[in-house]
């Protein structure tokens, strides 16, 4: 199956400063996209040539197998970082108004409404005036904007900031329900977190380059640095004697009846063997490859660059 | 609906449901008659308001001569009266002293008027012009000429202009100067207040989606340029709405204001020679020949198809440039600077046009009124006393030619700017947004 989106080469220049260096990134169908990268990196800027408010100055876009044209824009959905609604028209119509532009007709727009507040419990705001609305609330109405006219790639900028965690919750279960429906979706956020909660593939930008992109198990096992971590009952002293000329103690520590050693292999010993030194010296109840968080990766990636 | 129909309607809706663009439409024609009235009042009033003036007359002829007038009472001050306890007691309804002169005839700086309250130029030169009257009479009767004042009487002669403008056609059309100036005045001020009220409503509308971020979601729908021409043209739909209730309520307001203060006959004059320019020109009361222009439908109609046509290339003219200007800052105290380069055309057109109004086909005039940037002001000070019509039309032209590539400049800042947070841009800046490749 063609990938619903393909970045090929891009780079994008503003005045002095270079925004995007020759990035290129492929999104599969149906999988949420985790966009990664520090303030600054270009994110942003790919977003916008995503939705083709800005222009690359080289490199190309594919949409589902063409180059990205204008008539694509209503099938890609954008909930950018900066929300904003007109204060002084009320919900509904403004909702219609944003759906129109993307190509609904009214009444295809005001029935697909109907049902979206109502699943979202906000019916009540149909009349009222996004000034009359709490800044959650606005960003509620904002989502259902973005997702109205059903397009099948969805952009979605730190889509959770400023909602409470029951919220937030709720429009997490909203964006994976569109996904299951078949929708794609680029998530782009700092919070590393949700990101190991939903994304399936991602890509880190980092000073205008794509400097990290693969599937996010596969990353984050690629970046296993080797660290184990053993939680047994037994002598520790000798344990660590036994190991220390296979692998680096990282942490001790001890539990109510078993102790848990942290401890890095040195890059040529086979586990196989070590896992044997370990057994003739304690009684192992559990033994596990430690994988490194998206945080930490994030953070290493970034600092290396 | 394509999407600049969209947003225009949008606009549309928006500002004309607003309550402040109901007050306004339906209040300043309101406002207008009722200064109009208040002024007619006062100034009905103010008649009513006699001064009585206390005459110390030390020539001896001056004050029997004295005539009152209906503002101006003159009474003579008797024997007993001192002029300096006259002016330091101020009798109830007593407004001032006039002392004349003994020398009056040799001296004519011989006169002196104390008022209780300000006095008004109005006041001195009638007093003057009795006193002057007086004077002259009496120095004329000095020479002793038989018959003098029956001389004067015949020889007497108001002179009293009948004007008519040839047209290319060589046809010969009367015309009122002082209804030209009138309209010229009015529909040239009316030019100016439009383009600049309605050209800073598109700004601070830009400026208000670029703050509320809402422009963010939207290019993401809609073109940049799309979603400038729509704002550009939702203004004007609501510009041409206040403007054509504007003129229902005036001619509905002028109608009845006709049928209430013009006797029935005067208008049957002024309706019987509105027809006939020949006619026209031979009616000697300037009254009557406005009155018969005014209610000539083609020639209201001709003045209005004209405004409209100007007004709305002057206006998107400057509502381009306005535009650009609202997306380049993030508030509106940052556009100052940005702004005085749209507004000073604006003020040169004004200042021009008052030129033009007094001499409407001079140099300056003609010029400026070709020039895109002046020619809806100016063009339009000078419709009413009748303009060439090749003039017009190459006017026309110049205008909307300007507005195409003025459009296609505001829209290369526009689409930067509204994406641009943060920091004032300068005009090098702005230049090479203009540059920037999208």
């Amino acid at each position: 199956m063609n990938p619903i989106l393909r970045v090929e080469h891009v780079s994008k220049q503003f005045g002095a400063h270079k925004a995007l260096d020759d990035v290129s990134l492929e999104i599969p169908r149906g999988c949420v996209y985790g966009l990664l990268g520090p303030n600054g990196a270009g994110k942003t800027t790919l977003i916008r040539i995503i939705n083709r408010i800005t222009a690359p100055d080289s490199g190309a876009v594919w949409f589902d197998g063409h180059p990205l044209a204008p008539e694509d824009v209503v099938r890609i959905g954008y909930l950018p970082e900066e929300r904003g609604l007109y204060k002084d028209m009320k919900v509904g119509e403004q909702a219609i108004y944003f759906a129109r532009l993307k190509g609904l007709s009214r009444r295809e727009a005001v029935s697909r409404l109907r049902w979206w507040f109502k699943r979202l419990n906000i019916e009540g705001w149909w009349n009222k005036r996004v000034s009359e609305l709490s800044k959650g609330m606005a960003q509620k109405v904002q989502f259902v904007v973005t997702v109205l006219h059903q397009p099948e790639l969805l952009i979605f900028d730190e889509p959770f900031s400023g909602f409470d965690p029951v919220n937030a919750n709720l429009l997490k279960g909203e964006m994976l329900a569109l996904r299951d429906q078949g929708s794609t979706i680029i998530f782009s956020t700092h919070n590393m977190a949700s990101v190991e909660e939903v994304c399936d593939h991602i890509t880190l930008i980092n000073r205008s380059r794509n400097i990290l992109t693969g599937r996010l198990e596969d990353i984050r096992r690629e970046h296993g640095s080797n660290v184990y971590e053993v939680r047994f009952v037994g002598d520790s002293e000798q344990l660590q004697q036994r190991l220390s000329d296979v692998a680096a103690t990282i942490n001790l520590t001890a539990g109510e009846g078993d102790t848990t050693l942290r401890f890095r292999l040195h890059s040529d010993v086979a586990l196989r063997g070590v896992v044997n030194l370990i057994n003739e010296s304690v009684d192992i109840r559990s033994l596990s490859e430690v994988i490194p968080s998206m945080n930490e990766i994030f953070i290493n990636k970034v600092s290396e660059g | 609906m394509s999407k600049v129909g969209l947003i225009v309607s949008r606009e549309w809706n928006e500002r004309v449901r607003k309550k402040s663009f109901i007050v306004t439409t339906l209040l300043t024609p309101l406002l207008m008659v009722g200064m109009i009235a208040l002024v007619a009042w006062l100034t009905s009033r103010g008649a009513s308001g006699v001064k009585n003036i206390v005459v110390i007359d030390h020539s001896g002829f001056v004050v029997e001569k004295l005539e009152n007038h209906p503002k101006i009472v003159y009474h003579p001050a008797s024997e007993d009266m001192d002029a300096e306890a006259l002016k330091r007691n101020r009798q109830d309804d007593t407004w001032g002293v006039l002392i004349v002169g003994a020398n009056i005839l040799q001296n004519s700086s011989d006169v002196e008027l104390y008022s209780f309250e300000s006095s008004t130029i109005e006041v001195e030169s009638i007093v003057a012009n009795d006193i002057e009257r007086i004077v002259e009479e009496r120095k004329l009767d000095a020479y002793e000429i038989a018959d003098v004042h029956r001389i004067l009487d015949e020889i007497e002669t108001e002179i009293q202009i009948r004007a008519f403008t040839i047209d290319e056609e060589g046809a010969q059309s009367s015309t009122s100067s002082i209804l030209s100036y009138a309209v010229s005045y009015v529909f040239g001020f009316l030019m100016y207040m439009f383009v600049l009220i309605y050209g800073s409503q598109v700004m601070m509308g830009v400026i208000e989606e670029k703050n509320n971020k809402v422009l963010e979601v939207m290019v993401s729908s809609v073109r940049p340029m799309e979603l400038m021409m729509g704002k550009i043209f939702g203004v004007a739909a609501v510009a041409v709405t206040q403007f054509s209730l504007w003129v229902i309520i005036a001619v509905g307001l002028g109608k009845v204001a006709l049928d209430m203060f013009v006797p029935d006959d005067v208008m049957a004059s002024a309706a019987s020679i509105s027809a006939d320019p020949v006619a026209m020109a031979q009616t000697t009361s300037e009254m009557t020949r406005v009155l018969s222009v005014i209610t000539t439908p083609g020639y209201v109609l001709s003045l209005v198809g004209g405004f409209l046509v100007f007004f709305v290339g002057g206006y998107l003219l400057y509502a381009a440039m306005f535009a650009a200007v609202g997306s380049a800052v993030d508030n509106a105290s940052d556009s100052a600077q940005f702004q005085n380069v749209v507004t000073i055309p604006i003020i040169v057109a004004l200042v021009v046009m008052f030129g033009a109004m007094s001499d409407p086909d001079g140099a300056l005039a003609v010029w400026f009124s070709m020039i895109p940037f002046t020619s809806p002001i100016v063009m339009m000070a000078r419709l009413p006393y009748g303009v060439p019509f090749w003039e017009v039309a190459l006017s026309i032209v110049l205008l909307y030619a300007t507005f195409v590539v003025m459009v296609w400049l505001a829209g290369k800042i526009y689409r930067v700017g509204i994406l641009m947070h943060g920091k004032k841009p300068t005009f090098k800046e702005l230049y090479k947004w203009m540059t920037y490749k999208y």
